[in-house]
């Protein structure tokens, strides 16, 4: 039956002139920063702005050639996935306690995974930057997989713990009356029944690592063991002033990525940023 | 149940070694109940790593003066001295402003669009595009405005051109243009991740009870107002937490294009953590700021978050 919440009610032009309006609001920025990464830098910061540049692969070339920007690379593809990898590792057995037990402390110990995503970076930076320092870590991208792993643990075991509670336990009932033991049926009927919430868990999380900054810029302070996220906050060369268009090429060069997963999961993205509070 | 119970993991851990069936039982029993606490367990003493720790280093740090020698005991004096610290009181007024003119305004354009946007038969194909800025790293939206507002002056020349102004904007020099400017960088970011939170909100509400209220005679406004909108309210709830938490946590932002100024007027709490803690060292005073932060945030967790996530939740 169409509804009529498809027909739609008021004036469909106002509809469209407002939506409309909204997405040139959040197109044209992006463009426009996209132009500067392929302008040359003279078109950059000019008396007049310029907003027919010439076109320019100044930027790209520089990138490879003035910076260990395969390194950059490296570092965050190894230091993202590492993380991510480590959450999946811990956040499946505790969603999975949290969602399939009853036991004393149950929900505070739930509340207390949640709540370190509460925690503002900064207050817990300093004992963080000396911890890593102590253990000899500091410019290394072990500390920022293991940072990473950190700050996203509460938000991957909630959304996992929110999908297994969707799961009717019948389908585990039966197993365990065939003898299957609880691990075995963690792995063999629970991992695959919630795959697209492990899926989902896991590209916030890589969304979450490639946005974090404040850790990394701490954590990070040689080129070392820069990220993509980090580096670009130093393309600000001294003398040079602020390489601005390197810096748009290195933006869209993590854009594209992210861009690809979250189209691929974009029917479940709204159930993962809240957590799992909205299962839309 | 007791037939689970041998089949339980544990029990073909505890068996070896000994014979007697009764011990057996006893053991796997203790596992048993001990079973979801191991699986919880590494998650916590992880999370406890990066939480516990450091509180309690901070709590320890913050009665010493600490800068680059040994820790020299001084008492209480750091958080006398952060209380009459103008600074401190301006970064925490900052940091309530700046995040709650935000968080007002892009819950309120969230709601616009997502009312608008949850009826067309096309938004599932094109809310995508909706969600370009929130795919940025939050550092390179720092440059885009930094770029467009202050170094290139983009923003001052497209006024110019139009005739609402006669000369470039002193952005950097005025407290609210800067104030507003990290508001603007932070709505345009983040209004799709309410707006889309809101949309699938609106979308898994029940067709039927809109279309029984239609058919009554009500206005799709009067329906919004009446009906989807006091059902979504858990839903606003949650979504603006989340918010909450990084706007009040804002760093990039303020790190890239303002660096706190001018006179500290955008100068936020983690940014005032950040500048006296690896700016001045003066790390033991730093720490002092971290726990009162700390202690705010626990407070603030017990009676907001806690509501909002675990209670009214199935």
């Amino acid at each position: 039956m169409a509804s009529i919440r498809r027909t739609g009610g008021e004036k469909l032009w106002i509809r469209y002139l407002i939506l409309g309006a909204w997405a040139l609001f959040c197109i044209t920025p992006a463009l426009w920063f996209l132009s500067i990464g392929l302008r040359p830098r003279t078109e950059i910061i000019t008396p007049q702005p310029i907003y027919w540049p010439t076109f320019s692969l100044d930027a790209w070339h520089m990138l490879w050639s003035d910076w260990p920007m395969a390194k950059y690379l490296r570092n965050s593809v190894a230091a993202i996935f590492g993380s991510v990898l480590i959450d999946l590792v811990l956040a499946i057995p505790a969603a999975y306690s949290l969602a399939r037990y009853e036991y004393r402390g149950r929900d505070d110990i739930g509340f207390y995974i949640l709540s370190t995503r509460m925690m503002a970076p900064a207050i817990v930076a300093i004992p963080i930057f000396f911890l890593f320092r102590n253990a000899g870590l500091l410019d290394t991208v072990w500390a920022l997989m293991l940072i990473y792993a950190a700050v996203n643990l509460s938000v991957v075991t909630w959304i996992i713990r929110s999908y297994m509670l969707d799961i009717p336990k019948e389908l585990e009932d039966s197993a365990r009356t065939d003898g299957a033991s609880d691990l075995r049926i963690l792995w063999e009927i629970i991992i695959p029944a919630i795959r697209p919430g492990i899926i989902t868990a896991a590209v916030i999380a890589m969304i979450f690592a490639i946005n974090e900054f404040l850790f990394t810029l701490l954590i990070a302070s040689t080129p070392k063991a820069y990220t993509m996220s980090v580096a670009l906050a130093n393309f600000t060369g001294g003398s040079d002033g602020v390489i601005y268009n390197a810096i748009a090429l290195v933006a869209f060069l993590a854009f594209i990525p992210v861009f690809i997963v979250v189209v691929a999961i974009q029917k479940h993205l709204s159930r993962g940023l809240t957590l799992g509070a909205v299962k839309g | 149940m007791t037939d689970s119970l041998t089949k339980d993991p544990g029990a073909a851990i505890a068996a070896p070694g000994s014979n007697k069936k009764k011990i057996v039982r006893r053991r796997s029993k203790r596992l048993k109940r001990l079973f979801p606490y191991l699986l919880v367990a590494p998650a916590v003493i992880y999370l406890l790593m990066i939480t516990l720790y450091p509180g309690i280093y901070a709590i320890i740090q913050s009665f010493y003066f600490v800068k680059f020698g040994p820790w020299r005991p001084v008492g209480l004096e750091n958080y006398v001295e952060l209380f009459n610290d103008r600074e401190f009181w301006a970064a925490l007024w900052n940091t309530f402003v700046i995040g709650s003119i935000s968080l007002c305004l892009q819950c309120v354009l969230a709601l616009l669009l997502a009312y608008y946007a949850y009826r067309d038969p096309w938004i599932q194909g094109w809310r995508i595009v909706f969600l370009v800025p929130m795919l940025f790293m939050p550092s390179a939206v720092a440059f885009i405005f930094k770029l467009a507002f202050l170094d290139g002056r983009v923003f001052s020349d497209l006024l110019i051109r139009i005739g609402l102004i006669d000369s470039n904007l002193a952005i950097p020099s005025s407290i609210w243009m800067s104030r507003a400017l990290l508001i603007l960088a932070d709505t345009w970011q983040w209004t799709p991740f309410l707006f889309i939170i809101f949309v699938a909100a609106l979308q898994g509400q029940d067709e039927e009870v809109e279309e029984a209220a239609r058919l009554d005679g009500a206005s799709w406004a009067a329906i919004f107002w009446n009906i989807s909108l006091p059902l979504m309210r858990p839903v606003i709830a949650v979504a603006l937490i989340l918010r909450a938490i990084d706007i009040t946590t804002m760093f990039a932002n303020v790190f890239i294009i303002t660096k706190g100024g001018p006179g500290g007027a955008t100068e936020t709490i983690s940014y005032f953590i950040y500048r006296i803690g690896f700016k001045t060292f003066n790390f033991g005073y730093a720490s002092a700021a971290s726990v009162v932060m700390l202690i705010l945030t626990v407070i603030i967790a017990q009676l907001v978050v806690k509501r909002a996530f675990v209670s009214g939740r199935g």
